[in-house]
């Protein structure tokens, strides 16, 4: 049975996935969630699949109410969670009937929230993504009123145990910091910098207001390129680290445009993209070096503890007896299917 | 970790671009050639299908091959990109047909607020400037931002187009624009710094089609000029091959 939600306070609000990884191809950046650790643990905890549609909620406050009895997770940076003027707990399953409203207030310490609803949205795509661009102007615009289809309603998951927690999930919710460390590795063009790269590594950096989804612009000590020679435009990466003017420092996030013409000091990595992402304006930065093994490394431990959410929400779904449609079952792509 | 080079047929380099990333440089000192390996290795491997490769974004003389850590890692994509430079060593670029399009543009005015600024830095008239503009048959050499600009060598001009010292916070879709050496039709409204000659009425950008905009890289494309009168009657119709 379908479910639907209406938005009753957007804020900042997007539904978006894990973004369009065939768009770089094509000239249109990635974009997507930008804290993917906590987009992916919200559809985990909602039982869908990692890459489902979900709704991501930038610094301000917002409401919805469910039209239909729906399960939601919200994850991400640390805020309060009413349901129906409950107190609910973030990084949980937590459920909603029919006509209560949804709020989140106060997104404090990082800047990003996001709200998985089981069964998901259906919107339109674009090269397979929902993900909003903003600069070919595709994505669902989300309004006070806007009504959002759920492919599954969830009847209220109810605690026989009074006092007890609903769940016992295991799962090691990130750290959230006004003074966050991010490892980065050297980029293809540091050499271009000659001695001045280290400077990156010896100072401190300030998130600029000017930041956004496509960058964060970073005041502090800069890296001076060494030549003075052309670039030719090639791709950069999500992450890239360049020194575009004498001001700031440009970090490229998901909603990079997919080729520039700047050398690239410094890649962040995927994990530090995620705590990146919850950086607010006026937060303070350290970055620390690190090699590419060691950042893969870092990452799979990260998918590591997803995967291991995942199994035991699938467990706990299955005995509830939840979420045993069809795309429950769809193998994630790290299963080797 | 050091660049590794291939002896022929063409020279490559390849550098960590993070870790989810690589930056394939090819260095044969050929222009054409370079294109053209960059190009081929990014359609093998979209055609490859391989786990865990989102996709290559080539450029000029680079691809950026961009890949899920969880999946696969540097290393092993980076040991696939050599597989890859062998086997289009045995069997050769396929070399597809190139389509043409053509690009009707109304030069100067509020359509092409920059075409006096470029003439006047060029030492030309604004008529050989769009003479010039018109006279060259473009190859598409890449995709690039904003959501797949036709990059293209620029017309036979006497010397590099510099960039606007103040880039505009807004240049309209259709705007046809020079820089440096290259010249670009903006398939979308967004920012930019380029001088801007004139505008197209077509529509290069459909966010409703697939794909996107209609050209591929290696494709052909020429600009004509119309008067301004005639820019009402083909708005809104889109660009397309000739048949």
């Amino acid at each position: 049975m379908t479910g639907s939600l209406t938005i009753l306070q957007p804020g900042h609000s997007v539904v978006t996935d894990l973004g369009r990884t065939k768009g770089p191809a094509f000239g249109l950046p990635v974009n997507g969630a930008l804290d993917q650790f906590s987009a992916k643990a919200a559809n985990i905890l909602a039982g869908n699949t990692d890459n489902e549609p979900l709704l991501e909620i930038t610094a301000l406050d917002f409401r919805m109410r469910a039209t239909t009895d729906l399960l939601i997770a919200v994850t991400g940076a640390p805020l309060d969670l009413t349901v129906g003027g409950r107190d609910c707990p973030q990084w949980e399953p937590v459920s909603v009937r029919a006509g209560e409203t949804v709020a989140v207030r106060g997104i404090r310490t990082g800047l990003r929230a996001y709200i998985a609803v089981h069964g998901s949205f259906t919107v339109p795509t674009l090269l397979d993504s929902c993900a909003p661009d903003t600069v070919v102007g595709f994505g669902l615009k989300l309004l006070e009123g806007t009504e959002l289809a759920t492919q599954k309603t969830t009847a209220p998951i109810t605690q026989p145990h009074y006092g007890l927690p609903l769940f016992r999930l295991g799962l090691t919710k990130p750290d959230f910091s006004t003074h966050p460390v991010i490892d980065v590795t050297d980029g293809p063009d540091v050499a271009e910098f000659g001695n001045t790269a280290d400077l990156l590594f010896t100072s401190q950096y300030t998130v600029s207001p000017r930041s956004n989804h496509i960058g964060l612009r970073l005041g502090g000590a800069l890296p001076e390129r060494q030549l003075t020679s052309e670039v030719l435009s090639r791709g950069v990466p999500v992450g890239a680290i360049e020194v575009p003017s004498r001001e700031e420092l440009l970090v490229l996030h998901r909603g990079r445009g997919v080729t520039a013409g700047y050398p690239v000091l410094a890649v962040v990595t995927s994990r530090s993209l995620d705590v990146l992402a919850q950086a607010r304006p006026g937060h303070t930065i350290t970055f620390r070096k690190t090699t590419v093994a060691d950042a893969t490394a870092t990452h799979r431990a990260a998918c590591l503890e997803l995967d291991r959410l995942r199994s035991t929400i699938q467990t706990v779904f299955g005995l509830l007896g939840i979420g045993a449609g069809e795309r429950w079952h769809e193998l994630s792509p790290a299963s080797g299917s | 970790m050091p660049a590794t080079t291939i002896a022929a047929p063409a020279a490559l380099e390849i550098h960590e671009s993070g870790d989810a990333a690589l930056r394939v440089v090819a260095t044969s000192g050929n222009a054409e050639a370079d294109w053209a390996t960059v190009h081929s290795l990014a359609g093998w491997l979209a055609t490859a299908g391989v786990d865990g490769v989102h996709g290559a974004v080539p450029t000029y003389d680079s691809v950026l091959v961009e890949f899920d850590p969880y999946v696969t890692s540097a290393r092993q994509v980076r040991a696939f990109v050599l597989l890859a430079m062998r086997q289009l060593d045995f069997t050769g670029a396929t070399v597809r047909e190139p389509r043409r399009f053509e690009v009707p543009v109304v030069y100067g005015g509020s359509y092409g607020p920059d075409l006096d600024r470029v003439a006047a830095q060029q030492g030309l008239d604004a008529a050989d400037v769009i003479a010039r503009h018109t006279e060259k048959t473009y190859v598409i050499r890449c995709l690039g931002a904003p959501a797949g600009s036709p990059m293209m060598d620029g017309p036979d001009f006497p010397f590099p187009v510099p960039r606007l010292k103040d880039p505009r916070l807004s240049v309209p879709a259709g705007a046809v624009s020079v820089a440096g050496r290259q010249a670009v039709i903006a398939p979308a409204t967004a920012p930019g710094g380029w001088c801007v000659i004139g505008q197209t009425p077509l529509t290069v950008l459909d966010a409703t089609r697939e794909p996107l905009v209609p050209y591929v890289p290696g494709d052909e494309l020429r600009f004509y000029a119309i008067p301004e009168k005639d820019f009402e009657d083909l708005a809104g119709k889109f660009l397309e091959a000739r048949p």
